[in-house]
């Protein structure tokens, strides 16, 4: 702390620490150079100077700064507390703690460099150590409400929930009877309820009763109190006294089925998979009227019975439940029954009943059986409600046929052009359905969720263009694209990944994919402010829930789909080295070595010139631009010296970085048949041939049955018996594993292996002419929902083409699909090239970014190993179908 | 037909992506961490059969001292897919309630575009705000807001008035311009609340 100085210079040190402080870097970066001149190797000094200067955006003086202070003074703690937090910013937390460790060493006691140390272990799950510095915490200053909090917090992350609760008793010993003042009301409220939590986890329920009884007068979060409250009733198998409870939750919000499926717990009545008895059924149906008549508001109350009714119950049911929606014109009721399509024979049902419910309106004007007429929008309603079950069912023709009904008896509602864009997708018409979500988007430009769907229908057509331009029309905030990157809009970095992917530009496709990949990274690091933050405001079931969040962070879809993304795209650099990066190389090599390193150097200038003109460009904008409400400048933007991610393409490795993001699959979706497939394709390509056989083994594992583990299995075996007979120790051991554990898996292989013998291929080609498509043939309304996807389709013809090198089987099989498909672009369907749907299709398909040609650039586009996933894959799926 | 309950931390995520399906003004995860980690009791999530989070209501305590104790809706949103339930409406009473019980909110505040007729329509006929101000270029367009209260307080009759759920708008529901690029509410990162030496 400056000890070692004079007087002045002394405090001229504390006027550096309360300059950084207080953000006056200037100011303190003067006071530190006066010092210097007389003292020019103050270590202390020159620490502090070089974190000022940190905060000044001058990193490599603020390095070289802060190590020479230590150097100079080993002995200090400030010193070392400095290169810590200079980690620190830079998100080193790891060196951080070190440099903590050190200064500790030397200052035990400093509570500073104590809570910033248990910050960081708490950022990093360093659990045991997190525990001892919040212990040492407590034990210097007991009187801190902060330091009890954080110990019982620590205990209960390391798995130790009773020593929490001591810990939250003995605090609570320390406060008065009358605790709480009115301000701190809801701070001790969720103390509370915090440690009611903790007896719940435990187990210890009827502690947890006895303290929410004894406490309820304290507890100002009513609402959590009554669930914790039902919830361990519940538990304790109190199930009169638990109904009550949920019964009145119910009666503050009727909209919540937790509450509902929580009541039929009560009653015994409640199965996982949703299987009843046919005594179970009807006292369920007894239960649902009596809640109908205590919450006839609730639509629950009428949606769940679909569920679990079955037959003419179900019929009726339904029925009752669609008509008044109908009326009304509730646009998300298709979306609604959805899910009962899953459930055998439903869908049949339903179908039966629309039609029913549309003859009689056409007809009678009014819904069978009643005589009140219907206003003329619920025959438009009920055309919007049929054409998407024939859309779910496969049945495009006779969707497109109810949804043009549908709009030319009412052309404004907005949401048929929605819907008839997106049976045109599903149909393989992908340029038509932009068109269509265009011209929805185009009837009320205000709503930016008309705007988003015509963006994701351009980036399925591949129109990745057209889909930025129309993306920023929302972005209002200066700097238009990067404002979707900065408000980490995911869906659209992924949409964009993949058209570009399909489209060949892995550079742009993996510049999307790794995008997505950093929010996730920032996201962890959003914690770091609150591990503080909770403790003082006391929400810490909300803390410690958001830490198991972050925990389980990468597991959520967007990062498993940008990561697979990436994943792919490296594996295509492998099989097929940038054109770009082996051209120069090319050019490079043809060169005598003088003249190549003045070429380097030359590139190396124009790099800095472009780095130099992008940054001047950028500060005029800043002047220019205006600045956000608050009146603060808007932080400068770092320079992206590689926005079409030209550079990530002329990676060295490709492999090894793609194997970085399947550790992060690995370790935090390893139950997805993706990761393995993707460490499959991945590991093959290394010649990594046992972590290749342990994807197959854990694929097998998920599912047996999975066309994917089959694929896997049979390329497996195919590679290995292709193998030279082993040379080296190291292969003969491999060799031996994989002799070993064959055995167990040679029965799945041989049943899979004939399809690729060359011998067998007309087999395979007559399973899949064979194969019939159920819903396709014809209006038939019984049978499963059973249906062929367009991408499926696409991936058969292209192994017909390719693998079977069957021209003539490949072009029936394409006559077939446009038959099943006669909107799909990819199969030249006969009402693919009919005239436009709209009027704006016609203007987009002259547009070079429509989808027909990506069609075509996807045929040849695909890599031998990629087509041959595809192939057996689909042979496998067709084959199920032709069993059926 | 739509499930309305309190958010928890996993619903954040795709509260953030209804967020930036339907409405123009967003926020990065951090500030919907600061909101959860403030105030869980709040956030309020609407969730289709399916699971999907279909809209939301993101609600906060504004904690000037010089003001009285009032709550504020930062941001509302319902899929315009999902309209014609009276999700909006669901979502803000359940806000609203919360703020009164758990905060002892007096009254609830929110920001609204000017050229946003639906919104309101609901916040003015079905959910009793008033303009209480104008705010010239609130928004980062220069679109005016329209600064509203409703009051909590005053006791009112609670009757469930359910059954004819109005039919507010669709959605596009309001709300406030995102904080500062840094952020001006959430524990600012660059500011390391401390110093080299004690």
């Amino acid at each position: 702390m400056g000890s070692s100085l004079p007087a002045k210079e002394a405090n001229l040190f504390k006027v550096i620490v309360k300059s950084y402080e207080t953000k006056q870097y200037k100011k303190g970066l003067k006071a530190a150079d006066s010092i210097l001149k007389k003292f020019p190797e103050h270590g202390e000094t020159l620490s502090m100077k070089g974190l000022t200067l940190n905060c000044m955006d001058r990193k490599s003086e603020a390095y070289e700064l802060v190590r020479r202070g230590l150097k100079n003074d080993l002995k200090s703690h400030v010193c070392w507390h400095v290169y810590g937090l200079l980690y620190r910013s830079d998100r080193e937390y790891r060196e951080a703690i070190k440099c903590y460790r050190n200064a500790l060493r030397i200052d035990p006691d400093n509570i500073e460099i104590l809570r910033d140390l248990s910050l960081l272990q708490a950022q990093m799950r360093d659990l045991s150590g997190f525990v001892e510095t919040r212990q040492q915490l407590l034990t210097l200053k007991p009187n801190h409400r902060m330091n009890w909090i954080g110990f019982a917090v620590a205990h209960h992350l390391s798995s130790n929930s009773s020593k929490a609760i001591e810990v939250l008793e003995a605090y609570e010993g320390t406060l008065e009877d009358d605790y709480p003042p009115e301000n701190e009301r809801y701070e001790h409220s969720e103390m509370l309820l915090y440690k009611i939590s903790l007896f719940e986890e435990c187990g210890m329920l009827d502690r947890a009763l006895e303290e929410m009884q004894k406490k309820e007068s304290k507890i100002v979060d009513k609402l959590s109190f009554k669930e914790q409250m039902a919830s361990i009733l519940l538990k304790l198998g109190r199930f009169e006294e638990a109904e009550k409870t949920y019964r009145s939750l119910l009666f503050m919000n009727p909209d919540n089925y937790k509450y509902f499926i929580a009541v039929q717990k009560c009653l015994g009545l409640y199965s996982e998979n949703g299987q009843y008895s046919t005594d179970d059924v009807d006292r369920l149906c007894a239960l649902y009227s009596s809640l109908k008549e205590e919450y006839g508001w609730s639509s629950a109350v009428k949606r769940i019975p679909l569920d679990f009714l079955e037959g003419e119950k179900f019929q009726e049911a339904a029925d009752n439940y669609v008509r008044p929606l109908l009326t009304k014109g509730v646009p998300s009721l298709f979306s609604d029954l959805s899910p009962l399509y899953e459930q055998p024979g439903k869908a049949n049902i339903l179908e039966e009943l629309f039609l029913k419910l549309e003859r009689s309106i056409r007809t009678s004007g009014c819904f069978p059986g009643s005589s009140h007429t219907e206003p003329p929008s619920t025959l438009l309603w009920t055309l919007f409600l049929i054409s998407q079950h024939y859309d779910r069912r496969g049945q495009y023709d006779i969707a497109l046929d109810k949804i043009d009904e549908a709009i030319s008896h009412t052309p404004t509602v907005i949401d048929l052009y929605s819907i008839k864009g997106k049976i045109l997708q599903h149909a393989g018409n992908f340029s038509a359905a932009a068109a269509l979500a265009d011209e929805a988007r185009s009837m009320d430009l205000a709503d930016r969720y008309l705007n988003s769907e015509c963006v994701m229908q351009m980036l399925q057509a591949d129109q990745v263009g057209l889909a930025e331009k129309t993306a920023v029309l929302f972005t209002k905030d200066g700097d238009q694209h990067n404002n979707l990157h900065d408000m980490q809009c995911m869906w659209y970095e992924l949409a964009s990944g993949e058209s570009y992917y399909r489209q060949g530009d892995l550079g742009r496709a993996l510049k999307n994919f790794l995008a997505v990949e950093k929010h996730y990274a920032d996201m962890t690091e959003d914690q770091f402010d609150f591990h503080s933050y909770c403790l003082r405001k006391m929400t810490l079931r909300a803390y410690v829930s958001m830490l198991k969040f972050q925990d389980r962070l990468h597991a959520h879809e967007y990062f498993h789909k940008a990561a697979a993304g990436a994943i792919r795209c490296y594996m295509k650099l492998h099989d097929s080295p940038s054109k770009s990066s082996t051209e120069e190389n090319d050019e490079m090599s043809k060169l005598p070595p003088a003249q190549r390193k003045k070429l380097r150097q030359k590139q190396k200038k124009a790099e800095a010139r472009a780095k130099r003109e992008a940054e001047e460009k950028q500060e005029d904008e800043a002047t220019s631009s205006h600045t956000s409400k608050s009146g603060k400048k808007q932080n400068a933007r770092p320079v992206d010296l590689d926005p079409h991610g030209e550079k990530l393409v002329q990676i060295e490795n490709p492999l090894a970085e793609g194997t970085k993001y399947l550790k992060l699959l690995q370790n935090n979706s390893s139950d997805s048949l993706e990761t393995h497939t993707l460490s499959f394709e991945l590991n093959m390509r290394k010649q990594k041939i046992l972590l290749a056989f342990q994807a197959v083994k854990q694929l097998i594992k998920l599912d047996e049955n999975s066309p994917d583990s089959h694929r896997c299995l049979i390329r497996f075996f195919h590679k290995i018996n292709n193998l030279p007979s082993p040379g080296t120790d190291s292969e003969k051991l491999i060799w031996n594993v994989l002799e070993a554990e064959r055995p167990d898996l040679r029965a799945a292989a041989a049943e899979m292996m004939y399809l690729l013998e060359p011998d067998k291929k007309l087999e395979a080609i007559k399973l899949i002419e064979d194969s019939v498509n159920s819903t396709a043939s014809g209006n038939s309304v019984l049978g499963p929902v059973n249906e062929w996807k367009i991408q499926d389709c696409i991936d058969v013809h292209q192994l017909l083409e390719t693998i079977f090198g069957d021209q003539d089987v490949a072009n029936s099989w394409k006559a077939r699909c446009a038959e099943y498909f006669p909107y799909s672009t990819y199969f030249e369907g006969i009402k693919s090239a009919s005239a436009a749907y709209c009027s704006v299709a016609n203007s987009l398909e002259d547009s070079s970014e429509n989808g027909i040609v990506a069609n075509a650039q996807m045929k040849s586009a695909d890599g031998e190993t990629c087509t041959l996933n595809g192939t057996v894959h689909i042979v496998d799926e067709l084959s199920n179908l032709s069993i059926r | 037909m739509v499930c309305i309950r309190q958010a928890t931390i996993d619903d954040l995520l795709a509260m953030q992506a209804c967020n930036l399906m339907c409405l123009p003004e967003n926020y990065q995860m951090k500030y919907y961490l600061y909101h959860m980690l403030s105030w869980p009791q709040l956030l309020f999530v609407a969730e289709d059969y399916g699971g999907r989070i279909v809209g939301y209501v993101l609600a906060k305590m504004e904690e000037d001292p010089s003001e009285p104790c009032h709550g504020h809706i930062t941001s509302l949103a319902v899929l315009r897919s999902h309209r014609k339930l009276g999700l909006a409406t669901k979502l803000m009473s359940a806000a609203q309630a919360a703020m009164d019980q758990v905060f002892g909110a007096e009254y609830v505040s929110l920001h609204v575009r000017r050229s946003n007729r639906a919104a309101f329509n609901l916040y003015t006929s079905t959910l009793g705000y008033q303009i209480h101000d104008v705010e010239a270029k609130y928004y980062a367009d220069g679109e005016d807001a329209y600064d509203m209260r409703k009051p909590l307080r005053q006791p009112q009759p609670k009757k469930h008035h359910h059954h004819h759920h109005h039919h507010g708008p669709g959605g596009c529901c309001s709300h406030d311009a995102p904080p500062a690029a840094s952020g001006s509410s959430p524990p600012s990162s660059n500011s390391p609340e401390k110093k080299a030496d004690s």
